[in-house]
């Protein structure tokens, strides 16, 4: 891996001349919330960084909430500056369904093609990061093309991907200085972070322990959490592994891939009217049942990376977390 | 590189009446066409929908292809309202069919019932192309009344074979029915077959399915020999849209075909 070292200032200055030609999304505060938006050269200045997850996960840009998958053409290179470890983790699952070599999605397949990763260590969290629960570090440690870490007045960029190594090299310039290895101050702001997500997720049961928990039947515990429950899908529509869909037909034998959760109604009801899932809090459940059991046991990923967006977005105000430790307690 | 959500087109040739909630139609495809038997395909309807179907016509033949279809809501009313000449949409094949390598040399058991007969009968008529190849097959089909019986003109023919043995029964006799009267398992008892080597393979209605498993069960039939079809709400026949989730499965890709000795231990099987 080979790293880099750049003075903020003439890395937002490079920033500005590439946003000219290429098309880099990254995080900025938008109201009260962190959103995924083209870089331009007016805004490059305050991209947020090292801040905890966009309100979207990085999944909008490989499999975005609405597409024609028929008639769309391919889109081309995209660059998403400021990808969180978690969202980094979620490819693992999202790309064994997508990429799956007996139905290649040819959509998502071209976009993560064409897609540079650069990620970010997060040195701020939020409450609801539990990542270091599912042994996930507040880093990114893989599946990005490059990573950037800054530490005073520099900004690191470390190139681990061959993809990452092509971009950087076709766009580099003398400005950036190759360096052995990052700075001690980022491993210690690194475990610092790691330090501060463990710490507020003390009680949070492991992977292994909440497999088992939802596997078990503690139907009271299940009811009590769905009673708040609108079944709006919110927690799935921000989730980074929640990749279920619908296909709606549109003429001319086009198709458009529309995402869908098993927490609407009538998701999984067949045509001749039987629904396995018509009960709310057996929906809810299901959700659980997918991330912490079916998806592993199928696919051998984890399939919640603790980003805590489903707890954030819950209007509802149902808490995972919650949720989980309630269960442990049963 | 073909894109998995673009339907080919297939021309309807003729649509033929099997009861007054059952049509069937006849499709020629643009190029020929393969699937496994048991094995489904997505049909689209232009700009208005999609929905799985098993073809009921044999999988040996690659340019012609039928499929049974039941009145059962807004993409399929469209479908009975076609006369032929349409063109419809076809994705797939999808999915996991029958293991016919695993029936040869073996005695056959079929239980079917109303618009499950469908798929049954690519199963057999795939099956009957090389008929030397199984030792034995029992059929015991079910249908509420006589005229909800599908495929009325083909009973006679399928219990010519020499090595099928048809049954049939139906919930409520009338007068022109001089076979057996009941529900489609009691035929079971008629059937006289080694049952703890026999495949079973039932395909019907949900409460069907589940009253003839435990009937199967009963009878000495081992779990991991009954074959089941499964109904799920099936949208994309990939893996990826997550509507036919069951368990540990995606019933589009790891099924539709299971043994019950898979599925047994999940709940919610039959509804
Ligand atoms: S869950 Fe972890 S990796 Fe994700 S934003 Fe929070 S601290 Fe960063
Ligand atoms: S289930 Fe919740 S915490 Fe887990 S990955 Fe999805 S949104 Fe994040
Ligand atoms: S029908 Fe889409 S995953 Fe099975």
């Amino acid at each position: 891996m080979k790293n880099y070292a750049i003075e903020r200032e003439k890395w937002s200055e490079f920033l500005k001349r590439i946003a000219q030609k290429e098309n880099i999304y990254a995080p900025f505060m938008r109201e009260k919330n962190i959103e995924y938006l083209h870089v331009n050269a007016d805004n490059a200045d305050s991209i947020e960084y090292h801040i905890a997850k966009p309100t979207s996960s990085v999944k909008i840009f490989f499999f975005p909430i609405k597409e024609n998958v028929v008639k769309n053409a391919l889109e081309k290179r995209q660059i998403i500056i400021g990808v969180p470890a978690c969202d980094l983790a979620s490819l693992n699952l999202m790309d064994k369904i997508f990429l799956d070599e007996d139905f290649l999605d040819p959509y998502y397949q071209k976009r993560r093609e064409e897609t540079i990763l650069i990620g970010n260590d997060c040195y701020e969290i939020t409450d609801s990061c539990h990542c270091t629960a599912y042994d996930i570090a507040p880093y990114p440690t893989k599946n990005y093309d490059i990573n950037l870490a800054s530490h005073e007045e520099k900004i690191y960029l470390s190139v681990n991907s061959e993809k990452g190594e092509k971009f950087f090299d076709s766009i580099k310039n003398g400005d950036f200085q190759e360096i052995d290895s990052l700075p001690d101050a980022i491993d210690m702001k690194r475990m610092k972070t790691a330090e501060k997500v463990k710490k507020q997720n003390k009680q949070l049961p492991e992977l292994d322990s909440t497999r088992k928990l939802v596997l078990e039947d503690h139907e009271k515990v299940w009811k009590k959490f769905a009673k708040t429950c609108v079944s709006c899908g919110a927690c799935s529509a921000i989730c980074p592994t929640c990749h279920c869909f619908l296909l709606l037909d549109k003429e001319n034998f086009e198709k458009i891939k529309n995402w869908d959760t098993c927490q609407y109604p009538s998701f999984e009801k067949v045509a001749a009217g039987e629904d396995p899932l018509r009960r709310l809090y057996d929906r809810l459940k299901n959700r659980y049942l997918c991330k912490f059991v079916h998806k592993p046991d199928m696919f051998g990923e984890i399939a919640c990376t603790g980003c805590g967006r489903c707890i954030d977005a819950c209007i509802g105000e149902i808490n995972k977390n919650e949720l989980i430790i309630e269960l442990s307690n049963c | 590189m073909k894109n998995i959500y673009e339907p080919l087109k297939f021309k309807l040739d003729k649509v033929v009446e099997e009861s007054p909630l059952i049509k069937t139609f006849f499709l020629t495809p643009d190029e020929d066409f393969t699937f496994k038997t048991g094995q489904f395909v997505e049909v689209t309807i232009d700009g208005t929908g999609e929905a799985p179907y098993t073809p009921s016509s044999s999988a040996w033949v690659k340019d012609k292809m039928e499929i049974t279809i039941m009145k059962a809501g807004y993409v399929t009313e469209k479908m009975h309202k076609m006369k032929g000449g349409e063109i419809l949409g076809i994705r797939g094949p999808f999915g996991r069919g029958y293991p016919i390598d695993k029936f040869y040399d073996n005695e056959i058991l079929i239980l079917g019932g109303g618009v499950g007969i469908a798929p049954l009968r690519c199963l057999i008529l795939t099956m009957l192309e090389e008929e030397e190849k199984f030792k034995k097959i029992d059929i015991c089909f079910g249908a509420k009344t006589p005229p909800d019986f599908i495929y009325k003109d083909w009973y006679k023919e399928l219990g010519d074979h020499k090595r099928v043995n048809l049954l049939r029964s139906v919930d409520k006799a009338d007068d022109s029915w001089d076979e057996t009267e009941g529900l489609v398992t009691v035929l079971l008892d008629k059937v006289k077959t080694d049952f703890s080597k026999v495949m079973a393979v039932v395909c019907g209605p949900p409460i069907m399915m589940k009253f003839g498993t435990f009937r199967l069960l009963e009878l000495g039939v081992k779990e991991e020999n009954i074959y089941l079809s499964m109904e799920k709400n099936m949208s994309c026949g990939l893996g990826k849209c997550g509507h036919c989730a069951m368990g540990n499965y995606f019933v589009c890709k790891d099924g539709p075909v299971f043994t019950y000795a898979e599925i047994k231990d999940y709940p919610n099987i039959w509804i």
